[in-house]
């Protein structure tokens, strides 16, 4: 996936209604180049236009796409549109040849097509969704390489497009063919008549209100009504900026009286779009409702804000100081591409399915997969979590792997042995050591108290985490102990129970996240600092906020980075997203999506709020407890397949949790320091 | 002053001293008066904020929190830059962490806002039996910098809204009231003593 960086920073999209109106245009000229006759199509079609690495995605979620090839060609000068699928290429195994040829459009005349809805944002993840008269409406067509503007310039230079008044990224095709239209769209008349409205206002709970607004045709009353039943349109409440956005239609768009006629059959993008969904997706429809409604707890904010003035707000780069910019990527999240739905948590038979008759792990890849979409029920993470970890290689057997218990269990003894052996004079003259165990012990009595397994006077669990902690403190003696080291045993203790397991699964966390707590704060740096990139890929607008509030230091999320967000959720939770993270499934990085998926779903109150960075940590601090995590985890894994190479290009070499890139020194001292 | 009680203020105030000697206790007495045993380790840093009323103002604390661990020291700078008044903790049941309040006086006397109001706060108080700092060697210490004094209990709530009263009492009483949310200000030497600026 790759941006085309100069076509969408050019938000003005006057250019293309002017490319439409020019002759001889650069995209013509290139579009001619490439003029040629394919042996499969008829012989006398001409190709006009040829664009590879086009997909579709059968289901919301980002992880299952069909790419193909999107074309266009004339035939007896009627255009005709068509997307084939590369032949043995998806994404995911289980997209079947059935699904492939489902979705294939094969040659539709524009003759046929109402409309095509363009959706540019300024992140990649361009699509047009093609609308035909008879009402359907293909799946979105995502360009992964760019060039939505260039496509509808050529389709432009053959049909005639004109500019919805409802929904300026909606271009409707009006067929030469008809005399009427012809007549009508030759007139080109600027509109002198505000689009009614009444339309502008919607009620908020949806519904069939638009057959009450005196609408001639009875066909477009039927329509109008039979897709918005589906609820899906956002709550539009009378809003400025609709007003705003009308007025710049007036302005810039030349539509004519049946364009905008024809437009009111359509005036929703979302009622289409709806449709659409249900038509392609083969989801039950209360799941899109369930989402939204969801949605609408956490960001009811967001929702007012409709899809469609955001976007042409976004779309005429009219600068507004009204309130939040729009989420670049809020209508895929709302409509279209997310994360998978979590699976139940995985369980002792299904693990063993992943485990040859020695018990080595066949495929990592498909039981990090599977861990990654559901999870492990808790009886099984003992036996899981060590090879999530790495202090387990896939490749061991059984035996193998009981005798590397024993061993690292003696191992473990003499390490212990190291603190334990130390006398009371000689503690007198060890400072450091006197040190580290006070450090310990004020923190291992204050760590996940609340919490069955620790709690208690005496508590013998409180004493291993302390043994470990301080054994690791010996073990790492570089790195020593660090506050936060016992957010993250606390866990594995609790999970693995016994003491030198839980020692080397710690061990083995370390290994990545002990530059976390690196005394030059290295490690949480170039997370802070990856985090801010992502944020600028993936949501520009809430970047450009931090960045004029003096935030993109990010370390209102520095608690979140620095212990995994073991201090945002209740135990079982942390468990669940620890496992989640741990598989490195899509991304070694995925904490810092999750950090981005966060972020965006509190952006507008951020945002419209003017949060400064103090009322910023607090409330990000203040989030503890209070964040959805299937949900959180969704937006995450939608987000690291939405920023694709561009996001693991924001992300520099060597950030933790990737293993260091210098196996020298990993620790690097300073004196007097603890 | 003679506009008794209009006069609103806005003060950064920053608590800083060693692990576990009671700054985040401290605070959530103050906050929202509660007391926790085993009040987890603070990450990063905390934000809170409390309004105070003095005799002829009104004075909203904004309070950072911070983590009391050497190794984060580096990110002390980041939240005691432009505050007002700071508060150092030490245990009076830990000598440690008296001489590490101490470390914590120089840099705010190097690196601070020369017109910081500064407290000492010997925190646990309550734990007499345990005592190894005796009020008498704190309080010439403190005399000696400047800084005013006081044996705190979290748990107790001994002197803790007593510590930010005295805090409130001594901050200069030049901000314009037209500054209520504390957005920076020219640097103006009174000005700085008592607004909170931008900490990035």
């Amino acid at each position: 996936m790759s941006m085309e960086a100069s076509e969408l920073q050019d938000l003005s999209d006057d250019a293309d209604y002017a490319a439409s109106q020019q002759q001889g245009s650069a995209s013509m000229m290139r579009c001619d180049s490439s003029k040629r006759s394919s042996p499969s199509e008829h012989e006398d079609a001409e190709l006009i236009y040829l664009k590879d690495n086009v997909a579709i995605h059968p289901t919301q979620f980002a992880s299952e796409r069909i790419s193909g090839r999107l074309k266009l060609t004339k035939q007896d000068s009627i255009l005709f549109l068509s997307w084939i699928p590369y032949k043995g290429q998806s994404s995911n195994a289980k997209l079947s040849e059935k699904d492939r040829s489902l979705y294939t459009i094969t040659a539709v005349p524009f003759t046929e097509v109402r409309s095509i809805k363009r959706h540019t944002p300024a992140f990649g993840w361009q699509y047009v969704i093609v609308v035909q008269s008879s009402g359907l409406a293909h799946p979105p067509l995502y360009f992964y390489n760019g060039g939505v503007r260039e496509f509808l310039a050529i389709v432009k230079q053959h049909v005639f497009l004109a500019r919805s008044a409802e929904d300026a990224s909606v271009f409707l095709v009006n067929d030469f063919q008809s005399p009427l239209q012809r007549t009508l769209s030759s007139l080109e008349l600027p509109s002198s008549l505000p689009v009614a409205s009444g339309q502008s206002t919607y009620p908020s709970d949806g519904g069939s209100l638009n057959e009450n607004q005196g609408r001639t045709s009875s066909d477009v009353g039927n329509r109008v009504s039979s897709l918005s039943q589906y609820g899906l349109r956002k709550h539009k409440s009378h809003d400025p900026t609709r007003d705003l956005s009308i007025h710049l239609l007036e302005k810039f768009s030349l539509v004519t009286k049946f364009a905008r006629e024809t437009t009111t059959q359509l005036f929703s993008e979302n009622n289409g779009f709806g449709s659409a969904d249900r038509r392609w997706n083969n989801q039950p429809v209360h799941s899109y409702s369930d989402k939204l409604s969801n949605i609408a707890e956490e960001k009811h904010h967001e929702i007012s804000h409709s899809y469609s003035e955001n976007d042409l707000l976004k779309d005429e780069d009219i600068s507004n100081d009204i309130d939040v910019p729009a989420d670049p990527l809020e209508f895929n999240k709302l409509s279209l591409v997310w994360g998978k739905p979590r699976q139940p948590q995985m369980g002792s038979k299904e693990f063993t399915a992943f485990l040859d008759s020695e018990g080595r792990v066949v495929e990592s890849k498909a039981l990090r997969e599977r861990v990654f979409y559901g999870g492990i029920e808790h009886q099984l993470r003992r036996e899981v979590w060590p090879f999530l970890l790495g202090y387990y290689a896939y490749d061991l057997t059984y035996a193998e792997r009981e005798y590397l218990r024993s061993v690292k269990r003696m191992e473990y003894a003499t390490l212990k042995q190291q603190w334990q052996s130390i006398s009371p004079e000689q503690a007198k003259r060890f400072t450091k050591y006197r040190e580290r165990k006070g450090l310990i012990d004020k923190d291992v009595v204050r760590t996940d108290r609340a919490f069955e397994y620790y709690e208690g006077d005496d508590n013998l669990n409180v004493n291993s985490m302390r043994d470990i902690l301080l054994t690791y403190s010996f073990y790492n003696f570089d790195l020593g102990y660090c506050q936060g080291m016992s957010d993250y045993l606390s866990p594995i203790l609790f999970v693995m129970g016994d003491e030198s397991e839980s020692f080397w699964c710690f061990v083995a966390l370390m290994e990545r996240l002990g530059p976390n707590f690196n005394r030059d704060q290295n490690g949480m740096h170039t997370q802070l600092f990856a985090l801010s990139k992502l944020v600028e890929l993936l949501d520009s607008p809430l970047h450009n906020y931090f960045k004029q509030n003096d935030c993109l230091n990010y370390f209102f999320c520095f608690r979140w980075i620095l212990i995994q967000f073991k201090r945002e959720f209740e135990y079982e939770k942390t468990m669940q997203l620890w496992e989640v993270l741990w598989t490195h499934y899509l991304s070694e990085h995925l904490h810092l999506y999750v950090c981005v998926a966060i972020l965006k779903r509190f952006r507008s109150k951020i945002i419209g709020e003017q949060m400064d960075f103090d009322t910023l940590l607090k409330f990000i601090n203040e989030l503890s407890g209070h964040i959805d995590l299937d949900s959180t985890i969704r937006d995450a894994e939608a987000l690291c397949i939405c920023a694709g190479e561009n996001g693991a290009a924001s992300i520099p070499p060597g950030t933790p949790p990737s293993l260091p890139l210098d196996e020298g020194i990993l620790y690097p001292q300073e004196d007097d320091v603890l | 002053m003679a506009s008794a009680g209009n006069k609103s203020i806005n003060a950064k105030l920053v608590l800083l001293g060693d692990v576990g000697a009671g700054k985040s206790s401290l605070v959530l007495r103050f906050v929202k008066d509660q007391f926790v045993e085993f009040q987890e380790s603070t990450i990063g840093a905390a934000f809170f904020s409390q309004t105070l009323a003095v005799n002829d103002a009104t004075v909203k604390f904004e309070i950072w929190d911070t983590a009391g661990q050497e190794r984060y020291h580096s990110l002390a700078p980041m939240y005691y830059r432009g505050a007002a008044a700071a508060i150092i903790v030490f245990d009076i049941t830990n000598q440690v962490s008296f001489e590490r309040a101490k470390k914590w006086v120089q840099e705010l006397q190097a690196q601070g806002n020369p017109n910081m109001v500064m407290a000492l706060a010997g925190n646990k108080a309550d734990l007499l039996d345990a005592r190894k700092v005796t009020p008498e060697e704190a309080e010439i210490y403190a005399q000696e910098n400047s800084l005013f004094f006081m044996e705190t209990s979290a748990k107790t709530a001994t002197n803790v809204k007593d510590i930010f009263y005295e805090i409130a009492k001594r901050l200069p009483r030049v901000q314009p009231a037209e500054n209520p949310t504390g957005v920076v200000l020219p640097n103006g030497p009174g000005a700085t003593a008592v607004s909170s600026s931008c900490c990035a």
